[in-house]
């Protein structure tokens, strides 16, 4: 895929067609995807505050890690006509997400998994606002938390749906596993106006499976292999789905490492 | 092997185990039988290491050692394997990721280098054809939708790729249509050896009748009130428990 790059004026808006880039500090805060473009956008520990509009018929994938302290980051999609967004979010450190998505066309669609997987101390919060502004849109939102030591993780999220947006398919989950003293609040939030919906929303925090931790260790795996390669499971199908295939790998590397700190 | 001694067992202040003894030599299959809520798997948990039940009296010798000083995951090592009579679903870790794991971590313990990728699939199609295990099943998730049959097949399969000194099988014939049920006892038997030892609870005679055992143990009320030999299956069979379970019924 080509490359997209950026002269470095931070400032300002771009237009850019088909390709890929990975988010520096050259981005411009505002980007427009063109109708009808292919973008894979990869923004790994870059914190990042950027606005994107897709054009009618784009498509942008998008892969987002953090693994560095205090990386915070806020994303803005805004959705043309037909424009289809998926996201991946991996987050294994102490930050602050934000990601505000305006279904603002017909037929758009946008997708999140995302996972935070925290230790120690951590504290971590994420944000996922959508707006269904238009009629006949859909989105989904799968996220998986896990904390253990004394970490503290955040999940709210909301799903607005306008009075004219009707036919609306939304979906909403956040799903989570804390250990020790570990602390996870979510706050799934749905705001519907319009009749003729269909709108779910769900969120749960639990610990792990001692059942399965048991039957693990019956085939011979350590306590804390047990444990982890339950979490590991947990939260395989968000990275195994990400959006850009060829970061799959990476992103199964980094929850496995992070993994082994737990 | 296994020599199990006045073995007590409680959960909470609930005494579930009330004085077993039971002693089984390498090459011999023992049939545990006995009603429902008698303690069947109580035993088979007490023995793989389930920390949930507090062994109250009694010992238990494992090959020479005694097993209650040892973890689950070391008792697993040493090579006891329990079938458990409901096997448990873990979302998003694959059946074959989840045996590797197992296995490497059998050969650990023996002092043995981990499998290649190459020597571990070709283990897997060996022994998965023991049990006539569908090769997509390990594929999937552990035991995540898997219909009732091949969840107690999967246990057969992890038994043998595991290769375990003492299986003790808890139900593992209980919802088994007659095809899978011969293939899971076939498998079974084809597992067995001199050097290794099984013990099955079972609720039917017919299981029996393929993994022919040298003897049947009665569990009643926590305690093993009768043993004798197959035949003993084929008249609980007939008759029930009650003419054995008569005496004890007022205690
Ligand atoms: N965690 C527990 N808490 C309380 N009671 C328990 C617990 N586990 C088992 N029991 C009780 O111990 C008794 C024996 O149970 P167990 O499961 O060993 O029976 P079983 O012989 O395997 O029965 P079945 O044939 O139905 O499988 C039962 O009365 C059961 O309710
Ligand atoms: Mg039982």
């Amino acid at each position: 895929m080509r490359r997209i790059s950026f002269d470095t004026q931070p400032i300002g808006a771009a237009v850019v067609g088909t390709g890929r880039w990975t988010l520096s500090e050259a981005t411009p805060s505002r980007v427009t995807i063109e109708a009808g473009a292919e973008v894979e956008l990869i923004i790994e520990n870059q914190p990042a505050k950027l606005q994107l509009t897709l054009e009618r018929d784009a498509r942008l994938r998008v892969v987002h890690v953090i693994t560095e302290a205090g990386v915070h980051s806020s994303l803005g999609v805004n959705l043309r006509e037909n424009a289809e967004c998926r996201v991946a979010q991996v987050i294994t450190a102490a930050t602050e997400s934000g990601v505000e998505v305006s279904l603002a066309g017909s037929g758009a669609s946008f997708e999140l998994g995302g996972v935070f997987l925290l230790s120690g101390d951590q504290r971590c919060g994420v944000r996922v606002d959508v707006r269904h502004d238009v009629s006949d849109c859909r989105s989904r939102t799968l996220y998986k938390g896990v904390a253990s030591g004394s970490a503290r993780g955040e999940f709210s999220g909301i799903v607005y749906v306008a009075p004219d947006a009707q036919r609306t398919d939304s979906e909403q989950l956040s799903r989570n596993i804390t250990m020790a003293d570990a602390h996870i609040a979510t706050r799934p939030q749905l705001e519907i106006y319009a009749d003729d919906v269909r709108c779910s929303h769900g969120a749960t925090v639990g610990q792990l499976d001692d059942q399965a931790v048991l039957y693990m260790r019956q085939r011979g795996l350590s306590l804390e292999m047990a444990k982890r390669l339950q979490i590991e499971g947990f939260v395989s199908d968000v990275v195994l789905h990400a959006p850009i295939a060829e970061c799959c790998e990476t992103l199964v590397e980094i929850l496995h490492e992070k993994l082994q700190s737990l | 092997m296994l020599k199990v001694e006045n073995l007590h067992a409680s959960v909470g202040d609930k005494e579930i185990l009330r004085g077993i003894n039971l002693e089984v030599k390498a090459g011999e299959v023992h049939a545990i039988m006995g009603p429902n809520g008698s303690g069947k798997s109580t035993l088979a948990s007490v023995l793989a290491g389930n920390e949930k039940f507090t062994v109250t009296a009694g010992s238990v010798e494992y090959m020479g050692e005694d097993l209650m000083t040892l973890s689950i995951e070391e008792r697993s090592r040493k090579g006891l394997f329990l079938g458990f009579q409901y096997p448990v679903e873990i979302p998003g870790v694959t059946m074959a990721n989840f045996m590797k794991l197992a296995v490497n971590e059998h050969r650990k313990a023996k002092g043995l280098a981990p499998l290649t990728a190459a020597e571990y699939l070709r283990l897997m199609r060996e022994k998965s054809a023991i049990v006539e295990l569908d090769s997509k099943l390990t594929a999937r998730s552990v035991n995540e939708g898997f219909s009732g049959g091949e969840k107690k097949k999967n246990e057969i399969f992890q038994m043998a790729m595991l290769d375990p000194k003492l299986a003790i099988l808890d139900e593992t014939d209980s919802g088994l249509d007659i095809d899978a049920l011969r293939i899971v006892a076939t498998g079974v038997t084809r597992l067995k050896r001199e050097d290794n030892a099984t013990v099955v609870i079972t609720h039917y005679q017919r299981l029996l009748d393929y993994i022919v055992p040298d003897y049947v143990h009665v569990l009643y009320k926590g305690r093993i009130i009768y043993t004798g030999d197959k035949s003993l299956a084929l008249k609980l069979e007939k008759e029930g428990y009650d003419w054995l379970i008569n005496d004890y019924k007022e205690e």
